[in-house]
């Protein structure tokens, strides 16, 4: 008895928690639903990058996708007002050119990929931390420090964006 | 015929293991916050100078299990205007992590569900995802209390899970491996991580206090300020899953991972010659450390939420970073030898012992220079 | 049995123009963000594919990963800042309406 059939199972499952994810992040006119369906998204996309035997990856993402990024974008809807009432999506003007031009770049590709790229991806054994911490801190270290700094860079711009300026600070104090 | 651990085959031994480590995982978390909340409460109530639960059963032993039954039986109450599916997610979202921490964590040798080689790196993600459960608890509930106390929740865990992944950097510098197991056997004999890294120990201690919601940070569910926080809209077996089975779950783990990575894990006397000996260490230490949590929370006041922000920032973080410079300096300079990095650390806690009355004098005098040139003219005249 | 390359291409790609029409259809700025969230998240999963299979030992798709990961963490930031900082001017997160760039 193999167990050869649970990879394309797992990989069946996943593939329809990531679309199924996207396309509600999409359409459904809930934002708290559709940002923990894109959680779900990035969950589902965890495990394939486990599947493809990156579990490193697989970690990071769920570390920075669902720990950090739902959660932010979760407090940016708590922060903002937005309308409840079901918007017409599907009446929009731009909602059939969008559609017309997603299926025209989408489909091509999608029958390009499936059908030139037959081979299986092979399974690395011993899993790709250590070639990753040795790519990253020897030819990609440059880089590295320079996406470090644009970390810094954002950090200090969102809270030069998100500070108020000292009258209204002060005044929203007096009305404390 | 190959011979796997205790004399077992392999192919035995795969399942085996497989068994023992969920039942233990099961065993240390749904009977561990029984056996918690009875210890908290006796705990306290002998610090306190009280009985505590004394009438159910022996010493009030079936007391918490009386209590789970009633939660149980409860009726499951759901507020009219709290959102469906959201409301019900959140407790499932809060526990699965913690529950799907115990994956990694060694009970004894060969007694673990898997040896992840990304072992600290996955126990780190999943202390991140109960944030979101937490937020969405926060929000579902439709409840001002609640979305305060889960917004308060999610910024003190984000804030407090980067001291926290420093510390455990150091750790990994100076074993060299991130796998639970690795990590355990690195620490044969009585040289322990501890006696090398005892400043990252105290920084990684601190912000699980945080990361666990206990007193002194146990702001999200402060009750003299905001009934019970993400807490308040739930009841029944909702409440006792995301209270009880969740937090001193989260409590337990934290502890099995200080156990792990700066004691010892299972290693102890007597270890090699009965393996299952280490099942016995690896529990005796963790609830050390439960206990210890516990003493301090019938010891230290709550603080105030900058307070909290601010110590983590100001605090915390800098140090952890200053921690992580001088371990991983130290480490290149002398491959061979662990004793700079002892040095350095040790000393590292001196000046934070030391740091801390000097730190707290300068804060009173602002403190009080503040209050006196805000106060008004007539109370400055009253004074 | 293994599941090919050109599968995780297909789910990518399909993800990616899921998250493409996001942003073309959708009119509130923080589902916007969101989608975009999502076309960086397909991306990845073609960098690992691809890493997968034509890398080399040392892994350098899967870095272009960690990069793409602190790029999409600044997004967010900068984003959600951006966000908050025009609806305090006025209290609307639909796009259509945000037209005034000034104060």
């Amino acid at each position: 008895m193999t167990f050869d059939f649970v990879e394309p199972v797992v990989f069946a499952v996943l593939s329809i928690g990531v679309i199924a994810g996207g396309v509600a992040v999409v359409m459904l006119n809930r934002i708290t639903a559709a940002a923990l369906l894109m959680a779900f998204t990035f969950l589902s996309m965890a495990g394939m990058f486990v599947l493809l035997g990156a579990e490193t990856i697989a970690a990071f993402q769920v570390l920075i996708y669902v720990g950090a990024i739902t959660v932010l974008i979760l407090y940016g809807v708590m922060f903002t007002k937005f309308s409840t009432s079901p918007r017409a999506l599907f009446f929009q003007k731009q909602t059939p050119l969008a559609a017309v031009f997603v299926a025209a770049v989408a489909v091509p590709i999608v029958i390009v990929a499936t059908l030139s790229f037959t081979g299986a991806p092979p399974r690395p054994g011993g899993g790709d931390l250590p070639a990753l911490a040795t790519s990253v801190f020897t030819d990609f270290a440059f880089p590295f420090e320079i996406a470090s700094v644009l970390l810094l860079a954002a950090m200090v711009g969102a809270i030069v964006l998100t500070k108020r300026d000292d009258q209204e600070e002060a005044a929203a104090r007096r009305r404390r | 015929m190959p011979v796997g651990p205790f004399g077992i085959d392999p192919l035995i031994w795969a399942p085996l293991r497989l068994v023992i480590a969920v039942g233990l995982a099961l065993f240390l978390v749904l009977n561990g916050a029984l056996l918690q909340i009875y210890l908290e409460r006796k705990i306290q109530a002998i610090i306190q100078d009280r009985l505590g639960p004394y009438h159910v059963g022996p010493f009030g032993l079936l007391q918490t299990f009386a209590d789970a039954l009633k939660l149980i039986s409860k009726e499951d109450v759901r507020a009219a205007a709290t959102d469906g599916w959201f409301f019900v997610a959140a407790p499932a979202l809060v526990f699965c992590p913690m529950l799907a921490s115990w994956a990694v964590l060694p009970f004894a040798k060969d007694i673990v569900g898997t040896n992840l080689n990304i072992g600290l790196l996955y126990l780190t993600t999943l202390g991140s995802m109960t944030v979101l459960g937490i937020v969405i608890a926060g929000w579902a509930s439709n409840n001002k209390y609640a979305l305060v106390g889960g917004l308060r929740s999610a910024g003190q865990l984000i804030s407090y899970e980067i001291p926290q992944i420093l510390a455990l950097v150091s750790v990994a510098l100076v074993v060299g491996s991130l796998s639970m197991i690795d990590i355990t056997r690195s620490q044969t004999g009585p040289f322990v991580n501890v006696l090398i890294l005892p400043f990252s120990f105290l920084i990684y201690f601190i912000a699980a206090l945080a990361e666990t919601n206990r007193t002194p940070f146990d702001l999200p569910e402060a009750e003299s300020e905001l009934v019970a926080g993400w807490l308040t809209e739930y009841s029944g077996m909702r409440w006792g899953t995301m209270l009880a089975l969740s937090e001193y779950g989260n409590v337990t783990v934290v502890c099995a991972i200080v156990t792990t990575l700066w004691f010892g894990g299972w290693q102890g006397p007597g270890v090699d010659a009965i393996p299952l000996l280490g099942v016995l260490w690896f529990t005796l230490k963790v609830y050390a450390f439960i206990v210890v949590m516990m003493w301090i929370r019938a010891t230290l006041p709550r603080l105030r939420i900058d307070q909290l922000m601010s110590f983590c920032w100001k605090g915390l973080i800098p140090m952890a970073l200053v921690n992580i410079v001088a371990v991983a300096t130290l480490a290149l300079a002398f491959p061979n030898t662990l004793v700079p990095i002892a040095i350095a650390n040790w000393l590292l806690v001196v000046v934070f012992v030391a740091g801390i009355p000097f730190f707290q004098r300068r804060r009173l005098a602002t403190l009080r220079a503040r209050a006196r040139a805000s106060a008004t003219p007539a109370v400055r005249a009253a004074s | 049995m293994t599941v090919p390359l050109g599968a995780y291409i297909a789910v990518s790609a399909v993800l990616f123009f899921t998250g493409c029409a996001g942003v073309l259809v959708r009119r509130n700025a923080v589902v916007i963000l969101m989608c975009v969230e999502l076309m960086l998240n397909a991306a990845n999963l073609a960098l690992v594919a691809f890493s997968r299979k034509y890398g080399s030992i040392d892994e350098r798709g899967s870095v272009f990963v960690i990069f793409v990961f602190v790029i999409a963490a600044a997004e967010v930031a900068v984003g959600l800042a951006i966000i908050l900082s025009a609806y305090r001017n006025r209290p609307v997160v639909d796009v259509d309406e945000i037209h005034q760039m000034k104060g």
